[in-house]
């Protein structure tokens, strides 16, 4: 018994130390060149790096050049086993304004080591509030809204079941 | 001898310390390896070179000299005479005509207003404007090739069954040919700069590259009787740049498209086959 405590403590430790001693922001330059290879740029003013997260701060988002969206904050965390991203007021560049809606106060993305197939969706903003998820097995996308109002702009692409507002793609 | 700790908790601490080593060690040589010391940025052009813009110096455009001479005050509106008819798209929900005025070249639609006439409808060669409950009739200007360099117009009773009813303010509008040039209405453009899926449904456009240099923007196709068939553009035709601005970039072609509600003219410059060639636009 006090063998396993004993083991049960040194995985513990070493969980720990794994991911506090992770370089967070090495791994965020990975992510930033892996991007790069679908024409993703994000340039952020400040980094902050902490025990278990890794924060943006005044994140510009450019495709193919093009200035998309500033993120004030972006917040990456993780156990390993949970993983989350997490932002803080996205607005889309204006010229967008037709398309989506500009203002979003919060959306995060989440994966679970139990589902790991699956990331779970979540916003809120100008168009009320919003889930989904996107099957990595399946390579599809799903987000269901949950204020029909709200989504207006948005239902040329949307469709409709008995939930309510939903867009689906696959990629 | 005394010891300063118990001989176990320092194993235990240095054990701790060992595996810190290990694991701090591991990482190091992960981030030596594979993980980059930089990220990436993207570098905006500063200080390059600034749009160019095609610049109609006509009088009634051009800003009046400060003169402390007054003037006389002319009446508003003038005479029907100085309007000629260059160009008539008459559709079933639609009337768009353009005239010349001053030396200025103007797209209206049913409702509009130049020289104080009102544009009430249009023929096959014919406008109708009113102004002061009469109705005029301008017809088509058919160039110098005709004897007088003026549109020929006509006073038409004002109750005539011929003239079309006026139909709802319908956001729409249309590319007309004045010659050297294509007209297209503000309106048109504004529809399109606000309803981006609608470009595509009349015209395909994909990338040009050279390595992974972008040299342009290919068209795909353009889609019959559509706006984008009259600008005169043709399918397999690159566009090189739009008012001097150079199309290699997404974001070039993405700060057009933003500022295309602010510009009076369009230049763009095509390669069709081996030959380039430039394509002027006034936006009315």
């Amino acid at each position: 018994m006090q063998m396993v405590k004993k083991i049960l403590i040194a995985l513990v430790l070493i969980w720990f130390a794994f991911i506090v001693l992770m370089p967070k922001q090495e791994i965020y330059y990975k992510l930033e060149k892996v991007l790069e290879k679908s024409e993703i740029k994000i340039n952020e003013q400040k980094i902050d790096e902490g025990l278990f997260t890794l924060t943006l701060h005044n994140a510009d988002i450019y495709v193919k050049g093009i200035k998309l969206a500033t993120v004030e904050k972006v917040n990456f965390f993780t156990l390993l086993f949970y993983s989350n991203v997490n932002l803080d007021d996205l607005v889309l560049d204006d010229s967008l304004k037709s398309m989506a809606p500009t203002d979003i106060q919060n959306a995060s993305a989440s994966h679970i080591i139990v589902n790991p197939l699956s990331v779970s969706l979540s916003a809120d903003g100008g168009f009320g509030s919003m889930d989904g998820y996107v099957k990595l097995a399946d390579k599809t996308l799903r987000v269901d809204f949950n204020d029909s109002i709200g989504v207006k702009m948005l239902q040329p692409k949307l469709k409709q079941d008995e939930k309510g507002w939903y867009y689906e793609t696959s990629f | 001898m005394k010891h300063l700790f118990k001989p176990q908790v320092f194993k235990t601490f240095l054990a701790l310390l060992v595996l810190l080593l290990v694991i701090k060690t591991v990482w190091f040589v992960v981030e030596v390896l594979w993980l980059p010391a930089q990220g990436v940025d993207q570098v905006t052009k500063k200080g390059g070179k600034s749009l160019y813009y095609r610049v109609k110096l006509t009088p009634n455009k051009a800003a009046a000299p400060t003169t402390t001479v007054k003037a006389p005050v002319k009446p508003t509106g003038g005479s029907i005479k100085e309007i000629k008819l260059l160009a008539i798209y008459n559709a079933s929900d639609v009337t768009v005509v353009t005239v010349e005025h001053k030396a200025k070249t103007k797209v209206l639609s049913r409702g509009d207003e130049i020289n104080g006439f009102t544009l009430e409808g249009a023929g096959s060669n014919f406008a109708t404007f009113s102004k002061s409950a009469k109705t005029y009739k301008v017809m088509l200007y058919k160039g110098k090739t005709s004897g007088k360099n003026k549109s020929s117009f006509t006073t038409v009773p004002s109750n005539s069954p011929s003239l079309p009813k006026r139909q709802g303010n319908k956001a729409s509008g249309e590319v007309t040919d004045a010659g050297d040039h294509k007209v297209i209405d503000r309106s048109l453009l504004d529809h399109y700069a606000k309803n981006m899926d609608d470009i595509y449904k009349n015209i395909g456009i994909s990338e040009v590259k050279n390595g992974n240099t972008l040299k342009g923007f290919r068209i795909t196709f353009v889609r019959k009787d559509s706006p984008f068939a009259k600008l005169g553009v043709r399918r397999d035709d690159v566009i090189k740049s739009i008012n001097g601005q150079e199309i290699n970039s997404y974001n070039a072609a993405f700060g057009v498209y933003k500022n295309i509600q602010n510009v009076d003219n369009l230049t763009l410059v095509i390669q069709r086959g081996k030959e380039e060639m430039e394509l002027e636009y006034e936006i009315n």
